[in-house]
């Protein structure tokens, strides 16, 4: 009991046993400090204003709300106000070094994006010109295939026209309203009353079926012809077996079957008199027409 | 035990002194104090308004302090002193953080500004 009063009179010669009013800022100070970042993220420099709070309500016990304890107080007050603002300023550097990293990975997503728009514009690029490329070419093609086609069909109308004039030369080979006309001699071709092809004649008929093989895109027509000698049935059926024979010949020399009609007339077309033997000899012939182009007519 | 009570003890019986005797002029705590206004100063605190009053306090203090180390009231001015080093430091680390937010700031408008460009 007696201690008690010897206490409290010795707070009393020190002071109020109230806190001082920077000691009530201080603990308030503090406690804010402890309930921000600064706990986490510096944590040493609370550690520093728990300790000079601490002092001060060491001082504050001891001696009371003397001017020493509120000299302490204040300074514990600004030490907590310290670390609160130290902890907000850490706060801001790692947002700076989030920002910072943000910042680099976006610029890397750019980089990477326009590396791949770049990437497909190339492709793109690369496509289009394989498909000039190959457009040229068709067209160059194409201009190479007219070209060559012009050029063999001209060869060839040259060669048909080369092959009936040579024919031309060494026999009768005239155009009337049927066409081309080429006759051959009965005499030369045929014995008397015979459908077979001398062995003579072959030199002539060889020559006929090479000019025939060049007008591949006309029609024959093969006509035996006989003098009024004889019945008129013997003679067409002499005239039928000569242009048959003639026909065959010519296919076995590569004119094509499909290509020849035979038909054989007797003596139903003279073209000479038949009185003299030398008019009888023109009229014992065969006629090869050859058309006009089958093609031109389709 | 015994170590404890003389540790104890012993700042006790300093305060003791210090209150009853006339004090030595507190060259050490004026240092400080010197030290820690430069430093908030060198730090920009003038131009941080929420820093301003902070050093404007320490300054007042430091000031009033010398006037009575000059009348020999050491004991007086050291108080002052120590407030005045803790105003100071307290204006340093406002400048420093005030400085923080703004390269933060800075930081975030730039990878903003990036995003934006991004955007189709």
């Amino acid at each position: 009991m007696i201690g008690s009063i010897l206490l409290s009179l010795a707070a009393g010669a020190c002071g109020a046993s109230r806190p001082p009013a920077e000691l009530v800022d201080a603990r308030a100070a503090y406690a804010k400090a402890e309930a921000s970042n600064a706990s986490t993220l510096v944590p040493a420099e609370l550690h520093v204003a728990r300790e000079s709070l601490d002092m001060a309500e060491r001082k504050f016990k001891d001696d009371g709300g003397s001017g020493r304890t509120r000299d302490l107080a204040y300074v514990a007050q600004r030490k907590a106000q310290r670390a609160e603002v130290l902890g907000a300023a850490a706060a801001a550097r790692g947002d700076a070094r989030n920002s910072e990293s943000e910042r680099d990975q976006t610029q890397g997503k750019i980089i990477a994006q326009q590396q791949d728009k770049l990437q497909s514009a190339q492709s793109a690029m690369d496509a289009q010109q394989a498909a000039l490329a190959a457009k040229q070419a068709e067209l160059q093609n194409q201009k190479q295939m007219t070209e060559a086609e012009r050029t063999a069909r001209l060869a060839a109308e040259k060669k048909a026209q080369d092959a009936m004039d040579a024919l031309a030369k060494s026999m009768a080979v005239k155009a009337d309203t049927r066409g081309t006309v080429i006759t051959l001699s009965g005499s030369v071709l045929f014995a008397t009353n015979q459908a077979v092809i001398l062995p003579g004649a072959q030199a002539q008929l060889n020559q006929v079926a090479d000019a025939l093989k060049t007008q591949a895109e006309h029609h024959f027509t093969i006509e035996g012809h006989t003098d009024n000698q004889g019945t008129d049935k013997v003679n067409a059926d002499l005239s039928q077996r000569r242009a048959s024979a003639v026909r065959d010949y010519l296919v076995v020399r590569g004119v094509s079957a499909n290509a020849i009609t035979v038909s054989g007339l007797g003596s139903t077309r003279p073209i000479a008199d038949n009185k003299s033997p030398e008019g009888r000899a023109m009229n014992r012939r065969v006629e090869i027409v050859v058309g006009a182009d089958t093609t031109a007519q389709n | 035990m015994t170590r404890f009570s003389w540790f104890s003890a012993a700042p006790v019986a300093a305060t003791f002194i210090l209150a009853c005797a006339s004090s030595p002029k507190p060259v050490a705590q004026i240092a400080s104090s010197e030290g820690a206004i430069r430093g908030a100063t060198e730090a920009g605190a003038q131009s941080v308004p929420a820093a301003t009053l902070y050093l404007q306090l320490a300054t007042e203090s430091r000031d009033k302090a010398l006037a009575l180390v000059e009348k020999d009231k050491n004991k007086e001015a050291s108080g002052l002193l120590l407030r005045s080093e803790a105003d100071a430091e307290l204006a340093l680390a406002i400048a420093r953080a005030e400085k923080a937010k703004q390269a933060a700031n800075t930081a975030n408008e730039r990878v903003e500004d990036l995003k934006e460009s991004v955007k189709p």
